[in-house]
């Protein structure tokens, strides 16, 4: 398997392009997780803030841990960042109206 | 006169002095007049001030008689104050029916006076009973605590998986990094125009990218190194449930007319049923093949995808099936297709124009479990070699035949279905042109040439909109 003749080419280099909103390889579509991730943090964020749901805003605070972790590094930053900064309000704003300690949703 | 003038003078201090006394009084108690101290007081000044006046009210019978006069000089210097001072006698009269006994009836009368304002004490305040749940008991937050321990535990992970895939990505590049360099004249581009970071190029924290050019056969070789979501708890939790491996993919820009045209793929049943449904020029040109363990003697647990046999066997010689029973665990699927055109389109009506082919060479190889990279560097090689082969095999006549047929008919069913698509597209075109070739007439100052084109332009119009007839010859009988 081995060649004996140098393969390489230097007049056959082409520069690196990004593919274009393409999976490649292996036929795995784009992974959408942040994406997903993002969305769902941010309904959590508003049934906290809206509905007072203490459970609701610490799912968000969670959500918006995975859309973080699992975000390209070609992706907008702002987006996860403000994505954290509307979950961790939603838990700041739900303990400042109601310090009482969060019951879990199927005790209530 | 001299006595009598010192006497008053005497007199005037004393009653001074008598009257400051009052008022201290007044000032330190309200209800002093009711006083007997301040009674006993004044009813030594009085025989000084009386005989002072020369007034001949008469002796001073008791306390009761004095207290009797001695409440209308006080009034008096009351009122004197008053006249100077406006705002106090509205205060005063405002709110003297409190100091009224008779005022409030039946309400307590130790409460009615006001105890004495001891400045120094603190003033007793009542705790009411709070309710239970503001109280802190830390003990009720359990809730709180397990969030934030899940969150602390997340972030350490998060860490720890970050560091471990990068471990193993570079442990990836360096093991593979002499053979690269011996066939690409480029390993590892950013895509910047001064190539600032050569070698691997992070995407995400559980992807990373290689961009491989400059070799004979191909244009450019991209590896992905596709990692387990270590850094993702929630990721590494759903694994145990379905286990997931470390994964590199391969993708190799073919250089044209490099390779005779087929479609071909082998790899683990399981990914090729997936793929065969997701790209393109699989499911158009590519049949499952039946038994594929006695046809080409692929490892079982293997699928082929072929579209002419005898490519496919040419491919599939032994050299190749050697490395696929060798590396069976490690192999995923080996995809060549010189019609490779990505995953299908889901809005495949909305595209007149097939989409554009190149010819690649795709590989998926599972990463050994415990980081021996060493093991599958042969896979590689193997990539190589498949390179090499494509490019010196040739097909026969009847089988270049028969692919030209097939993508003649692919491209045709593609024509098909997208007829009505492109007969409403070139409809639109023409009324296009029309309205242009209106426009220009009309901008033009020839009304001969206007007239011409109205008279044309209507016996158009008659004729779109008669009715389709067909002209029948009738016999006469």
């Amino acid at each position: 398997m081995s060649n004996t003749v140098d393969p390489r080419r230097k007049e056959k280099i082409n520069r690196y392009k990004a593919p274009k909103n393409q999976g490649q390889g292996g036929g795995a579509n784009e992974d959408m997780m942040p994406d997903y991730m993002n969305i769902l943090g941010m309904i959590f964020s508003m049934c906290g803030l809206m509905m007072k749901l203490k459970w609701c805003a610490w799912f968000a605070l969670y959500c918006s841990c995975i859309s973080f972790a699992s975000s390209k590094a070609s992706d907008d930053a702002k987006q996860v960042l403000s994505s954290f900064m509307l979950s961790v309000s939603a838990v700041v704003m739900s303990y400042l109206q109601n310090p009482a300690a969060m019951t879990p949703p199927w005790a209530s | 006169m001299r006595p009598v003038f010192a006497f008053l003078l005497l007199a005037l201090i004393c009653a001074c002095q008598a009257q400051s006394d009052f008022e201290e009084g007044d000032n330190d108690n309200d209800f002093a007049e009711f006083d007997d101290e301040f009674v006993g007081s004044n009813y030594y000044t009085e025989p000084a001030a009386k005989n002072a006046e020369s007034n001949s009210a008469g002796e001073a019978g008791g306390a009761i008689g004095s207290r009797e006069e001695q409440v209308p000089p006080r009034k008096q210097t009351q009122i004197v104050d008053d006249d100077e001072e406006d705002g106090l006698v509205e205060e005063d009269d405002e709110f003297e029916h409190f100091q009224d006994e008779e005022e409030f009836e039946g309400y307590d009368g130790g409460d009615a006076k006001d105890p004495p304002i001891d400045e120094q004490a603190e003033p007793k305040l009542n705790i009411p009973n709070i309710p239970l749940h503001f109280r802190t008991h830390w003990d009720s937050y359990w809730m709180e605590m397990l969030m934030v321990a899940g969150l602390l535990a997340y972030f350490a992970n998060f860490f720890a998986g970050k560091a471990k895939n990068a471990r193993l990505a570079q442990l990836w590049f360096s093991t593979h990094k002499a053979l690269l360099d011996e066939n690409f004249a480029l390993v590892g581009d950013d895509g910047k125009p001064e190539n600032e970071s050569p070698g691997l190029i992070k995407e995400s924290e559980s992807l990373y990218t290689l961009w491989c050019s400059g070799r004979t056969c191909c244009e450019g070789m991209l590896v992905e190194l596709k990692m387990i979501k270590r850094q993702d708890l929630v990721s590494l939790v759903a694994g145990l449930m379905r286990p997931q491996l470390d994964t590199v993919h391969i993708k190799i820009d073919l250089t044209r007319g490099l390779m005779d045209s087929f479609v071909f793929a082998v790899g683990s049943k399981k990914t090729i049923t997936k793929v065969f449904k997701e790209y393109t020029d699989l499911s158009k040109f590519c049949s499952l093949v039946g038994k594929p363990e006695d046809r080409y003697n692929v490892p079982n647990g293997f699928a082929v995808l072929s579209e002419v046999p005898e490519a496919t066997s040419a491919i599939l010689e032994s050299r190749i099936i050697t490395a696929l029973n060798k590396y069976q665990s490690y192999i995923d699927y080996l995809h060549i297709s010189d019609q490779f055109s990505g995953p299908i389109q889901q809005e495949e009506g909305n595209t007149l124009k097939q989409l554009e082919t190149k010819p690649v060479l795709l590989a998926g190889f599972n990463l050994p479990k415990h980081a021996e990279m060493e093991t599958i560097k042969p896979l590689l090689l193997l990539i190589f070699y498949l390179m090499e082969r494509l490019k010196t095999y040739r097909m026969s006549k009847e089988g270049k035949s028969k692919s030209d047929k097939n993508r003649q008919r692919v491209e045709e069913e593609f024509l098909k279905s997208t007829h009505a698509a492109r007969a409403e597209a070139a409809a639109q075109r023409r009324e296009d042109k029309r309205k242009q070739e209106k426009e220009r007439i009309l901008a033009d100052e020839d009304p001969e040439k206007q007239r011409r084109w109205e008279a044309k332009e209507q016996k158009r119009q008659a004729k779109k909109n008669a009715p389709k007839m067909k002209r029948l010859a009738v016999k006469s009988l």
